[in-house]
């Protein structure tokens, strides 16, 4: 079956501060296929995600297709409304803006179209009871002065909310004690169901990958993607590290 | 009148002894209120343009408010400002041309014994609370206004009377060249409660207004007052506020600055009777060329009183906001609480914005903070929104609303969704 993918990129590099941090990278993400992105820290990770979804720090080359259209010149509110979704590492607070108001712009603006309030509700209160989240949350101000585990969940509140074509998400596991990583497991799993979204998910440990299992697991090493296998390749990692993998790293960079 | 633009310039023959003279006996004016006026006229003689290092002029020259029409001529009559049905309100008062054009107040006050009529007319006991929070020295400008205000206002609302709508004050900024000097007295008795709305607006371009207006609050009396000034862009305006107030009254003041090419305002309360509170709101947002000077001021007199302070400014464009707040606190006030804060975003790389709090405490038995920022929108907020499929101008307009949000809600619920809508309309530009 050759079906399009719902997500590729071609030749990326990404510049930051006059640096080159991810230094060539190439991914296919077929609808319906989760992939895992695992790689030190500093590696380039975070960069090369919040660059294909136009965050003006990063300066991004190459080609970026979102179901086969090239979208790496749009801004990142296009990128959006055309189903490109960041769950953030570190979500940024905005005091006086309530969660609800955000979520139902959010909404509206991916849909194209106001959504009723009425509708709305009921949808952000199912979406609230799927992760545990407290009613309470929808007139508290976006982010501020939530913890890190509550952050977190307001991500994957957004994933079920706003449901993209291709999800990126970025260290969501982070900071979630054992319950609450279940919990977020389950909301990437009922976002992922359909099998028409596409998930990359950049994470240091198997823990996450146990509830959520990935497709293909890729091993990313300053700035390449060094390495591709089944889900069997996190588990080496937990095991091994990412030594053993520095010689392929240092061979893919002395290529180039 | 060239040499008076010079810093150190005197104030004397800026109005003269027989022009006040002649307004009020117009006026039919009390012996008493006359001699009020010419004692700030022979005050001014005495004056000199504050030197521009002095605090409360170190961002806007003084001499801009110096008067540029005669300010004693025959009012403008023409009316700018629509007399307008308002059913929210329990009493409504329109000043434009310098002179009361009209004053309504429904049936249930007058019953009560509360009084919104024409200052020029009032009865002495009112009259002689003038000066009482804004003594006729406390700058040039507030001894202008005390020589020569015209088409003043007073509201008084008697011990133990409680309104429980709102009254709307309404003041129309003269056209192009003439100058406005309007007064408020507003007299709370013991345990009386009351909600003002104050409205600037209208004004042609290079009009001047220099505004005064006194609170005071006797005994357990509540005030809720709201200063909205939405000049026509061409406006030059200084208006100053204060309360005074007595043991256990409440006083909120929330103002809302909007219009104006050039607008200063001093806003305060004086905490003289034990256990009284004070809360200043303000929101200021401005564009294009605008220049805002803001000044406040709690000075704690009596023990055990609390106020509390919070301003936020957004400027876009080229405008420009400066604001200094003065928390005092006297020696034999002890167990006090003063909080302060200003809060300025910028919105365009070429709008500025200063903040300067200052503290004159005086007493070591006290709870006070204070706070001030100045910075642009964050790019990081902003690229959380677009990431959220919100689009700039809209991006902009959450985190603006976010950030008058809790300040805007301190405003009657009619007022506020009028000056939202203006915001909004201002950031449609963007
Ligand atoms: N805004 C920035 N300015 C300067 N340098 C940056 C910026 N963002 C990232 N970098 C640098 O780029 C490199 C890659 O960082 P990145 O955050 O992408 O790594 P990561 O793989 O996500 O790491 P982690 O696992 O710790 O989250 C690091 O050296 C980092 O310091
Ligand atoms: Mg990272």
């Amino acid at each position: 079956m050759s079906q399009q993918p719902v997500f590729s990129c071609s030749d990326v590099h990404v510049y930051v501060a006059d640096r080159e941090v991810v230094k060539g990278v190439d991914l296919t993400v077929p609808a319906g296929e989760i992939h895992a992105i695992m790689g030190p820290n500093g590696s380039g990770k975070s960069s090369l995600v919040s660059a294909i979804a136009g965050h003006p720090a990063f300066t991004l080359t190459g080609q970026l297709f979102l179901d086969g259209e090239e979208i790496s010149e749009l801004e990142p509110d296009e990128k959006a409304r055309r189903g490109l979704f960041l769950a953030f590492q570190y979500p940024v607070a905005i005091p006086g803006v309530t969660v609800g108001s955000f979520l139902r712009a959010a909404v509206s603006a991916r849909r194209g179209q106001d959504v009723p309030v009425r509708e709305f509700r009921r949808e952000l209160q199912a979406a609230m009871e799927a992760l545990e989240m407290d009613r309470s949350f929808a007139g508290r101000y976006l982010n501020d002065g939530f913890s890190g585990g509550e952050k977190k969940r307001l991500e994957i509140l957004q994933l079920l909310l706003l449901q993209p074509r291709f999800a990126m998400l970025d260290e969501t596991d982070s900071g979630l004690d054992i319950d609450a990583l279940r919990i977020v497991a389950g909301g990437i799993n009922q976002a992922a169901r359909g099998g028409e979204m596409g998930t990359l998910i950049v994470t240091h440990y198997q823990r996450l990958l146990n509830y959520v299992e990935p497709h293909v697991v890729h091993v990313f090493i300053n700035g390449r993607i060094v390495r591709s296998g089944g889900p069997e390749l996190a588990l080496e990692l937990e095991a091994r590290g990412y030594d053993w993998l520095q010689p392929e790293a240092a061979a893919a960079g002395g290529v180039s | 009148m060239a040499s008076a633009t010079k810093a150190d310039a005197t104030l004397a023959g800026v109005v003269s002894v027989e022009a006040v003279a002649a307004l009020s006996a117009a006026a039919r004016e009390s012996e008493a209120l006359r001699a009020r006026r010419l004692e700030a006229v022979r005050l001014l003689e005495g004056m000199t343009l504050p030197h521009r290092a002095r605090h409360l002029w170190r961002y806007t020259d003084p001499a801009r408010f110096l008067p540029s029409a005669d300010l004693t001529a025959p009012a403008p009559t023409e009316v700018t400002s629509q007399w307008r049905r308002d059913d929210e309100v329990v009493g409504v008062a329109l000043v434009a041309g310098g002179v009361v054009q009209r004053v309504e107040l429904a049936e249930e006050a007058r019953e009560k014994g509360v009084t919104l009529a024409n200052l020029h007319a009032s009865p002495a006991e009112a009259l002689a609370h003038l000066g009482t929070a804004v003594p006729a020295d406390h700058g040039f400008i507030e001894t202008l206004n005390t020589a020569a205000w015209r088409g003043g206002l007073l509201l008084h609302v008697p011990a133990g009377v409680r309104l429980d709508r709102p009254l709307r004050l309404r003041f129309a900024a003269p056209p192009a060249g003439s100058l406005a000097l309007p007064r408020v007295l507003v007299l709370a008795g013991r345990h009386a409660s009351c909600e003002v709305i104050e409205g600037h607006g209208g004004g042609g371009a290079g009009a001047q207004v220099l505004g005064v207006t006194e609170v005071l609050l006797e005994e357990g009396a509540e005030v809720r007052y709201s200063l909205v000034q939405k000049w026509e862009p061409g406006v030059l305006g200084h208006l100053t506020a204060y309360a005074h107030l007595g043991p256990r009254s409440r006083f909120t003041m929330a103002t809302a600055v909007f219009g104006g090419a050039l607008a200063k305002t001093d806003v305060g309360a004086t905490l003289a009777g034990e256990g009284a509170e004070s809360e200043i709101y303000g929101v200021t947002f401005g564009g294009e060329t605008q220049h805002f000077d803001h000044h406040t001021e709690h000075r704690h007199l009596a023990g055990r009183t609390r106020s509390n302070l919070d301003t936020r400014v957004v400027v876009t464009d080229a405008a420009h906001s400066a604001y200094t707040g003065l928390i005092r606190i006297a020696p034999e006030a002890a167990g006090c609480e003063a909080y302060q804060e200003n809060r300025n975003l910028l919105l365009s790389p070429h709008a500025r914005a200063e903040s300067i709090p200052e503290l004159e405490i005086s007493n070591e038995d006290v709870r006070c903070t204070h706070g001030a920022t100045v910075a642009p929108l964050d790019p990081e907020q902003l690229f959380y929104l677009g990431s959220r499929g919100l689009p700039r101008n809209q991006a902009h307009r959450l985190i603006v609303f976010g950030f008058l949000g809790q300040t805007l809600a301190r405003l009657p619920e009619a007022t506020r969704e009028r000056l939202e809508a203006m915001v909004a309309a201002r950031l449609h530009g963007d």
